[in-house]
């Protein structure tokens, strides 16, 4: 079965099917979430409690109009749209959504992970910058500027947690984390006194990276119409914000991994549905987002980027050297 | 060139199809929509459904122009710190083993010293202030 060409195939399709879902019914979540937090009641007319909204919602994007517009610089205005969906699809590849639901155990997935991730940049910098609109093209430069800057701590505190399970296969750094919530590496205090710290700087960066309020200086309604997406109509927005969607799952996803444990529950209950375990924590963390969102007002940008590099990035060097020296004491 | 592993050949050919279906789940929509979406001419009044969006005002010269550099500092700290961050990878995987166990911790110390004047360049040369920048036009 291992070699087998359907493997692979058969993982495609049900994770294109999760992908679907996923970014149609986060759409929903979030509307609904935004009217609660806002005290609205969302939609509400499309089925019952709205839920049909995100059928109503595709149907319309898909019989509109593709509209490129005079002055736009034609082939990367195209590709950009399709580029922000193929890195999350491709992520796919090497999550293991439980034990034994992963398409390929990669050695190094986690490096893998992250040269996608710096791909779905390239995205809103072309959609931004072939739009040849000026809010387009300041929404890409701020949105370049901002995944660089919190790329960076990313990756260092990525770097710890490497270190502290010796191997660049996720699935490995969720084994090793099995057992129980003291196990996780949000919890283990042992491994490194900063671990907690190292969770916020993950947590606060994957956000970022996403583009997701309160950083989103990529498409800040107020400021810049729809940012890299405004020229977009139809399933060129779309496809933009599907990509945006399962990019949020793959962070989502990543956080579970690397700090809440995988799969594994966290009182050892049931320990055989893995899937459930992993499902229930990455929506957790997905409706946190969510709720940051509507709660926080939106940064500054020259704020928002110091942030990153005058306390994130000290921070996280610091945590790394805190790390290392406790794993060689202890 | 040594040859490919078992392995490593497998790993290629799972992103490879992940990758082919990713393309096909990003031009799936769009030609679902090419076969859906209104193919007559749209409703113009005043020939505007063509122009970028400034609320019907033709836009004043081009978007492709001179941009804050600003941006570009920005990039040029980041280019440092990712090729540093790339070496920092195998070192944390290999870290654990008890052979050295002061030497690895100095040696990771130093690095991370290095690397960490960088940002401290950075901010003595005032990249982090935003002010906005005045330029003496000579007449």
């Amino acid at each position: 079965m291992d070699t087998s060409i359907w493997k692979p195939i058969l993982y495609l399709i049900g994770f294109m099917a999760f992908a679907g879902l996923n970014a149609a019914y986060l759409g929903w979540c979030e509307r609904k979430g935004a009217g609660r937090i806002q005290r609205r009641t969302g939609p509400m007319e499309v089925g019952f409690q709205g839920l049909l909204q995100p059928l109503a919602d595709g149907l319309k994007l898909m019989s509109k109009q593709l509209i490129v517009p005079k002055g736009v610089d034609g082939i990367l205005f195209r590709v950009a749209p399709i580029l922000a969906m193929i890195p999350a699809m491709t992520s796919f590849a090497v999550l293991p959504l439980s034990g034994n639901i992963q398409a390929r155990a990669m050695e190094l997935s986690v490096l893998l992970l992250f040269a996608l991730a710096s791909i779905a940049m390239m995205a809103v910098l072309l959609g931004g910058w072939a739009s040849g609109n000026k809010y387009s093209l300041i929404a890409a430069a701020r949105s370049v500027s901002q995944n660089l800057a919190y790329e960076i701590p990313m990756l260092i505190t990525v770097i710890t947690i490497v270190m502290v399970s010796d191997s660049m296969s996720l699935r490995d750094i969720a084994v090793a984390q099995e057992g129980g919530f003291w196990h996780w590496n949000l919890f283990r205090l042992d491994l490194s006194i900063f671990m907690p710290i190292s969770f916020i700087i993950f947590f606060i960066c994957s956000i970022a990276e996403t583009n997701r309020a309160p950083f989103d200086m990529a498409e800040a309604e107020s400021e810049l119409i729809a940012g890299h997406m405004t020229e977009y109509g139809s399933m060129g927005f779309g496809l933009f914000m599907m990509g945006e969607y399962l990019n949020m799952v793959v962070g989502a996803c990543l956080i579970t991994i690397l700090f809440l444990g995988g799969w594994s529950s966290p009182f050892g209950l049931l320990p055989s549905l893995g899937l459930l375990w992993f499902l229930l924590k990455i929506y957790v963390i997905l409706f946190t987002v969510i709720w940051i969102r509507w709660t926080f007002p939106r940064t500054q940008v020259y704020k928002l980027l110091n942030l990153s590099w005058k306390i994130l990035i000290p921070f996280s060097l610091v945590n790394l050297l805190v790390t290392a020296a406790f794993l060689k004491i202890f | 060139m040594a040859p490919l592993d078992a392995t490593v050949l497998t790993n290629i050919i799972y992103v490879t199809i992940f990758l082919i279906g990713a393309l096909l789940f990003g031009f799936g929509p769009i030609i679902v929509v090419k076969l859906l979406s209104p193919t007559s001419h749209t409703r113009n009044i005043a020939g505007k459904t063509e122009s970028f969006i400034e609320c019907g005002m033709d836009s004043i010269g081009s978007a492709w122009i001179r941009f804050g550099i600003i941006y570009y500092l920005y990039a040029l700290i980041f280019l440092v710190f990712d090729v540093d961050v790339l070496f920092l990878f195998p070192v944390a995987v290999a870290y654990n083993s008890p052979e050295f166990i002061i030497r690895d911790f100095v040696e990771v110390l130093i690095f991370v010293g290095i690397l960490s004047l960088a940002i401290v360049y950075a901010w003595m040369k005032g990249v982090f202030t935003w002010e906005q920048k005045k330029y003496s036009h000579l007449p």
